[in-house]
């Protein structure tokens, strides 16, 4: 029943190749690129066969852009450095407030839980052009534009729906009686979440970390308007990257590849934490 | 009689023959016409499996399946003229219960009065008679399950395969519909071929029991003969509730006497003729052996060797003694309500009759009784 | 008095599941909750756990009332049908959450744990995670977590529901024990009647209207309240034969395939009555052809049952009779056989309502003690 004839594997096996190909092609691409000059990039026809150079790298890395024409100074590290600080506390700020909530929306069932909960997971459907506006001038009423901490808390209209709606059903997922098997063995609520509920809802809230940072990392728009220069993430520091004297696309593929290299390298230390699962054996028979 | 199926040589290979997981090994087996067949097992021995390629729902990895008389085991299910009542009830969800248990009649052209007459007798049979216009979803566990079986009775097949087919079934209705299935399938001279884990279900129903463990048969016999002389320490202890009581002895000659050392003071004696010459000189020559005793053999005799009681349970019509005896728990069955309290010492004699030596290391009968295996 | 329930009532949405149920367990005594899925009897033992709470009724714990107390002050321990361990904790962690929970020393909790461990006999995978447990091994594991607290209340919903038949007949016989040397108050909940009489010093039974009767082992089997509990207490079930009794000049008695049954004469105004007599399969036994007042009867088919042998056979009229006797005693396989019936052992209902018609002038086996 299960048998495969040899043909249809190597069958099989050129067509992952071919997908795996299609899909890998343009990071593939990107790579090359950020080695060559954008003389090299722009040939035709164009050729895997090149001089590399890590100009672009270094480039990027002193801050210091050289053109054909002229030498430009931009801030790419200090954009790095925005994007991982904006983004990391982001996530943190959305799992204090958001695993709790979560586990409160998956365990209590008060009025006006659903509508609640769907409500939050509602601001990620509206389009964030829609709240910009009004948001910029509250900002700058407050003092919070161009603050890290305005950024943050903007931040969350992205991060805590994700955290919230994620964790909550790997709340759900923990069967109650296990909670109650503690709290009746004499653990107090507050006890129980965080020796049993956390650690069985860890693998859970890992990918909800990782899908959020990853979904911060990514944000233009509000960076956009709501921050300057100095506070700037990778997002929209790329901008100086279309200058006056052309487009810089060794640079842009440097900078691709540096500032998708945190993200990539969290997901591939998080992979083997999240394909663990969860391992509630014990709750079925 | 005439064999009706014929298992020859039958293997199932999970992924690879030769290197997969090896579900079913070499298993060869007759059936009768006309015969009840109970695969008894725990989950994971291979009766599914087994079941499911005389099915055709499983391909057959190696060996031969032969049905009235012609190879089967490349035909489609459908070619094969067996009937089966699935584990999971898989009633049609669209139709009512009725249709479904009508369904194969139907199909065949079966004139309409006929049916009706099929349907209504298997129906009271299994008391479902009120449900037949129902969906079956709406109807509970046990009630899809006796559809089911009924869907699968009323078939006129050559083999019918029941596939753990009372595990839903309300505990009330359990012994009464045993007996009343037992009795259609005998009365129509059907062959059926059941698989359950429970050893209480094929006793009742089965003809003759195969009991399967990790893939190989151990025993295919009829009940008598399992309870009787069972194949290895595990049929006697998988097959009789209570299970049959188990304890490591030392066979020793004592003077003329055949002693049996249970450990912790406990010495059998028995009378230099008390087991054929034969039996006694394998126990003296293996020593160490596993002496296997079946609850309701357990006498209590007053020059029988001592044992504490710890339990009493009284189930309306048995009791069930256990006492720490030797090494281990001895437990007795009686009919009568015994009048024996937690604490008291009572005496049990191991009639050598009664009696069944296992190996140690192989758990291969040696002697059942005063005879060899 | 240890524990008490007064007029519990417990609905989920509009579904009514306890209507005003009341109970009390003495002290060091095992009730077994007996019934049919559906009764209700895990709710009301996660009311006594105070992992929810009642919509009305009070429960009383050694007098104290529960209304507010968390699951954690209540002084129970719980084993759950599912087992509820905790997955990510080894044995040894399981077994010591109630420990852990009074900031008792490390030495003392390793101690108690392969106490504990030894007696149920899981000292050998105390450091294994629950799923490189057998179920028989979770079962007594969370057995040994219920237990390691010394609870003055036991609740065991259904615990040897998930393991397998042997094991479970081994647990029946070592519980009792078990449970007497923690001397604790224990509910245990089953739908195996078995288990019900086996571990019961008094069983409730339990069906979706409430509690239908309390009583020993000894009182439900012989002298079931109806209907209903004689058919869920016994196995095989119960023979339940519509009759009309009527008087005679030898006493009351009942027609059976025309074959005249006298019956008990403390039943006084039960003639011309619709009744339905209920006859236990052990209360029928096969007697020789030409016996006076036996019963004809076609066989139909034997089946074996755990060291009982049970005939089903049809009498004149087309009823069904079970006969059960034990393995290995003579009777017929088919054919026709004769079966006469012990008179003390009839039990008679009344048809319109099902409950049972209790005799007047007769001493029933309720002053004998549980088994």
């Amino acid at each position: 029943m299960n048998t495969t004839s040899p043909l249809e594997r190597v069958l099989r096996g050129i067509a992952i190749t071919l997908v795996i190909l299609f899909f890998m092609f343009p990071i593939f691409w990107i790579v090359l690129m950020s080695f060559q000059t954008n003389a090299t990039i722009l040939q035709v026809p164009p050729s895997i066969f090149f001089e590399p150079t890590l100009q672009n790298y270094r480039g990027l890395i002193t801050g210091q852009l050289v053109t054909d024409t002229s030498s430009l100074e931009i801030k790419f590290m200090g954009n790095l450095f925005n994007s991982l600080f904006l983004s990391t506390t982001s996530v943190a700020v959305g799992l204090v407030l958001g695993v709790p909530a979560a586990y409160a929306f998956a365990r209590l069932k008060f009025r006006g839980s659903e509508d609640i909960a769907f409500t939050l997971l509602s601001f990620r459907f509206a389009p964030p052009l829609l709240v910009l506006l009004p948001l910029t001038i509250y900002f700058q009423q407050l003092g919070l534009a161009n603050t890290y901490g305005g950024l943050i808390w903007v931040y969350q209209l992205i991060v805590l729906p994700l955290i919230l709606w994620i964790v909550r059903g790997y709340f759900e997922d923990i069967p109650a009686d296990i909670e109650y098997a503690y709290r009746i063995a004499g653990h107090r609520w507050w006890t129980t979440f965080r020796k049993i509920a956390l650690p069985l809802a860890g693998p859970g809230i890992a990918a909800a970390a990782l899908l959020a940072f990853i979904f911060a990392w990514n944000n233009f728009i509000f960076a956009l308007v709501l921050a300057s220069a100095d506070k700037q993430p990778v997002t929209v520091g790329a901008l100086a990257f279309i200058t006056a004297s052309g487009v810089q696309y060794g640079q842009i593929a440097a900078g691709i590849i540096l500032s998708i290299a945190p993200t990539f390298a969290l997901a591939l230390y998080a992979q083997r934490y999240l394909v663990e699962g969860l391992s509630l054996g014990a709750v079925k028979g | 009689m005439t064999v009706l199926l014929k298992l020859a040589g039958v293997d199932k290979f999970y992924g690879p023959i030769g290197q997969g997981v090896h579900a079913v090994q070499n298993i060869d087996m007759d059936v009768m016409k006309g015969e009840i067949i109970a695969l008894l097992g725990s989950s994971g021995c291979g009766k599914t499996s087994t079941l499911r390629m005389i099915a055709g729902f499983e391909e057959t990895s190696r060996g031969t399946i032969s049905l009235a008389g012609r190879e089967v085991q490349t035909l489609p299910p459908v070619r094969r003229n067996v009937a089966m009542a699935f584990e999971g009830y898989s009633l049609y969800p669209t139709v009512t219960v009725g249709e479904n248990i009508a369904f194969a009649l139907k199909a065949a052209k079966l004139p309409a009065a006929e049916v009706d007459a099929k349907v209504k007798e298997v129906t009271e049979m299994l008391e479902i008679t009120d449900i037949l216009h129902r969906y079956p979803t709406s109807v509970s566990g046990g009630q899809q399950q006796r559809a089911s079986l009924a869907r699968a009775l009323i078939r006129d097949a050559d083999l019918h395969l029941l596939d753990e087919p009372m595990g839903q079934l309300e505990p009330q209705l359990r012994t009464l519909l045993r007996g009343r299935i037992k009795h259609y399938i005998k009365e129509r001279g059907l062959t059926a071929i059941l698989v359950t884990h429970d050893q209480t279900e094929a006793n009742a129903l089965a003809d003759r029991i195969a009991v399967m463990e990790g893939g190989v048969l151990q025993q295919f016999a009829t009940p008598q003969t399992i309870k009787e002389a069972p194949a290895n320490l595990f049929t006697g202890t998988f097959v009789g509730e209570p299970p049959m009581n188990v304890f490591s002895a030392q066979a020793s000659d004592g003077g003329g006497q055949l002693q049996l050392d249970l450990g912790d003071g406990v010495h059998l004696n028995y009378a230099s003729d008390a087991f054929a010459p034969e039996v006694r000189a394998t126990l003296l020559a293996r020593k160490d052996i596993m002496l296997g005793v079946r609850p309701y053999a357990v006498q209590r005799d007053t020059a029988g060797a001592e044992a504490q009681v710890i339990a009493n349970q009284w189930l309306g019509d048995q009791s069930h003694i256990a006492a720490t005896f030797a090494r281990g728990t001895i437990v007795l069955v009686e009919h009568d309500r015994a009048d024996v309290a937690v604490g008291d010492a009572i005496r049990v004699r191991l009639a050598p009759e009664d009696l069944h030596v296992f190996d140690k290391d192989t758990g291969a009968a040696l002697s059942h009784g005063t005879h060899l295996a | 008095m240890t524990l008490a329930l007064e007029n519990i009532v417990k609905a989920f949405k509009k579904d009514v599941v306890l209507d005003g149920v009341s109970l009390s367990v003495d002290s060091g005594e095992t009730l077994v909750l007996f019934g049919p899925s559906g009764a209700g009897k895990t709710v009301l033992l996660r009311l006594i756990a105070g992992v929810i709470e009642p919509d009305e009724g009070t429960i009383t714990i050694q007098g104290r009332d529960m209304d507010g107390v968390e699951p954690e002050d209540r002084g129970i321990g719980m084993a759950f049908q599912n087992f509820a361990l905790f997955p990510h904790m080894d044995a040894t962690q399981n077994i010591a959450a109630p420990l852990t929970a009074r900031n008792m020393s490390k030495s003392a909790i390793t101690e108690t744990v392969n106490r504990i461990a030894r007696m149920l006999k899981i000292e050998h995978v105390l450091h294994h995670k629950p799923k490189e447990l057998s179920n028989g091994q979770k079962q007594r594991t969370a057995l040994a977590r219920a237990l390691a607290g010394e609870p003055d209340i036991l609740l065991l919903d259904d615990p040897l529901r998930n393991v397998d038949a042997k094991l479970r007949f081994e647990m029946r016989l070592e519980l009792p024990r078990l449970l007497k040397d923690q001397n604790a108050t224990v509910i245990y909940v089953t739908q195996d009647y078995k288990e019900a009489m086996a571990l019961g010093d008094r069983i409730a039974v339990m069906n979706a209207h409430g509690i239908e009767q309390t009583g020993t082992p000894s009182e439900i089997y012989l002298a079931p309240a109806n209907i209903e509990i004689a058919r869920l207490f016994g196995d095989p079930v119960i023979n339940l034969l519509d009759v009309i009794p009527e008087q005679t000049e030898g006493g009351m008695r009942i027609t059976l395939s025309g074959v005249p049954v006298p019956i008990d004469g403390g039943y006084g105004e039960v003639a011309g009555r619709a009744c339905i007599v209920g006859i236990r399969p052990e209360a029928l036994r096969f007697v020789a052809e030409g016996t006076a007042d036996a019963i004809p009867l076609t066989i139909e088919t034997e089946t074996p049952l755990n060291e009982k042998t049970v005939t089903l056979g049809l009498t004149k009229n087309g009823r069904e009779i079970m006969v059960s006797r034990p393995a290995g005693t003579p009777g017929p396989a088919e054919g026709t056989g004769f079966i006469a019936i012990d008179a003390t052992h009839v039990h008679l209902f009344d048809r319109a309502t099902g409950n049972r018609i209790v005799p007047t002038e007769r001493h029933t086996a309720r002053s004998q003690g549980a088994a």
